[in-house]
């Protein structure tokens, strides 16, 4: 049956080439994909939301995502904001080393001691963000928590996850002569299809309800999208049917 | 034509998910710093994904190299889309497959195997550094 992917928390590092605690950046969000918290974490790279597809700019209204920057250029958290959605927390290096009293990072190829001291504290950092975001319900339009809530455990370990091989599908729609793509769309009418859920008003609510998880719905327009989802999950499992 | 000129920007797309990333950084890197440090400057990804002005001059100014750890090609699209020219792009997984016994592993900390394959993609980087160079610094009729 397939899955819609569970919570999880996006990292954007901006991996900057150029200086030291952009190396940092990268190492600390992979320390935290890797190793702090696996299951729970998932990461894009950021040149994607403009090279990519739309999927992939969905990336930050699908996840609640941590920006990590090396610098005060905030590359990572600017571009995700600009391209995907506005980052639910931002992490940067150069205030990090500040904050904690620790020397200039240095190598971006080769950190010294400073900077993998650097990296350590960042992923710290992160991973209590990580920890903070599953612990409140998100609301992807908003950008912000609807209300805080227990924090999530981490006691079901799954590996680092890109989001750039698997980008957020979506499917566009035709709302009341309007197109709108709607983010994972293609894999909520799977699932309603594998859990035998014939079209219907009732299963349309249904599918509303799931939609608006994953996307910003305008108030007052929810009869369009009833019409538009009923519409199309109906042609879906008309496929489905019409298939040997 | 002064030696700022005859630069040649070098460009990887040290992608985060994949070890190519990682290997597309480490040849730039080696070109950058050990190889050709005189006839390249690196430029960062993020700072033309943000549209930062001076990055983006860079690109537009010099020819470019860029890196790219999958077929996405973000490294090109992002120096073509910031108005540069892409003098030639190397695709790692290219490389990989002219060097088979060079199997990478590791995203954070590359094995032997990432680290001799950026080798070999620093390698044709220079190759192609200097033939842009040689070719700037001819005489024009």
């Amino acid at each position: 049956m397939p899955e819609l992917p569970q919570r999880k928390v996006g990292l954007v590092a901006c991996s900057g080439e150029e200086l030291a605690e952009g190396t940092v950046t990268r190492l600390a969000a992979l320390r935290v994909l890797e190793q702090l918290r696996p299951s729970d974490t998932v990461t894009i790279c950021l040149p994607l939301f403009l090279a990519g597809g739309q999927g992939d700019r969905a990336f930050a209204r699908f996840y609640p995502t941590i920006a990590v920057d090396g610098c005060d250029k905030r590359c990572a958290a600017r571009a995700t904001e600009q391209y995907s959605g506005k980052p639910a927390a931002s992490v940067v290096v150069s205030d990090l080393v500040r904050e904690h009293g620790l020397a200039q990072p240095e190598g971006a190829r080769r950190l010294n001691a400073s900077g993998r001291q650097a990296v350590e504290v960042t992923a710290e950092r992160v991973a209590g963000l990580v920890d903070e975001l599953l612990g409140g319900q998100w609301n992807r339009r908003s950008g912000s928590f609807v209300e805080p809530g227990p924090a999530a455990s981490s006691d079901d370990p799954t590996p680092a996850a890109c989001a750039c091989a698997s980008a957020i599908p979506i499917q566009k729609v035709d709302v009341d002569g309007r197109t709108v793509a709607l983010a994972a769309l293609p894999l909520i009418f799977e699932q309603f299809d594998a859990a035998g859920k014939a079209p219907g008003a009732e299963v349309t609510q249904e599918l509303l309800a799931t939609v608006k998880i994953y996307n910003d719905v305008p108030a007052g327009t929810d009869e369009e999208y009833l019409v538009a989802l009923g519409r199309e999950y109906a042609a879906f499992c008309g496929q489905k049917q019409a298939r040997p | 034509m002064n030696l700022v000129e005859r630069k040649v920007m070098v460009v990887p797309c040290s992608g985060i998910g994949k070890t190519y990333g990682t290997v597309s950084r480490e040849a730039a890197y080696e070109v950058t710093e050990d190889q050709r440090p005189q006839s390249t400057q690196l430029v960062a990804l993020s700072l033309l994904v943000l549209g930062d002005e001076d990055a983006r001059a860079a690109v537009r100014a010099h020819p470019a190299v860029t890196i790219d750890g999958c077929k996405l090609a973000c490294a090109a699209k992002m120096v073509q889309e910031s108005g540069g020219r892409v003098a030639q792009g190397i695709a790692v997984l290219d490389v990989y497959r002219r060097n088979r016994q060079l199997k990478p592993l590791g995203i954070a900390e590359l094995n032997e195997g990432g680290l001799q394959l950026a080798h070999a993609v620093a390698g044709e980087i220079t190759a192609v550094v200097d033939d842009v160079i040689s070719r700037e610094e001819a005489p024009h009729a």
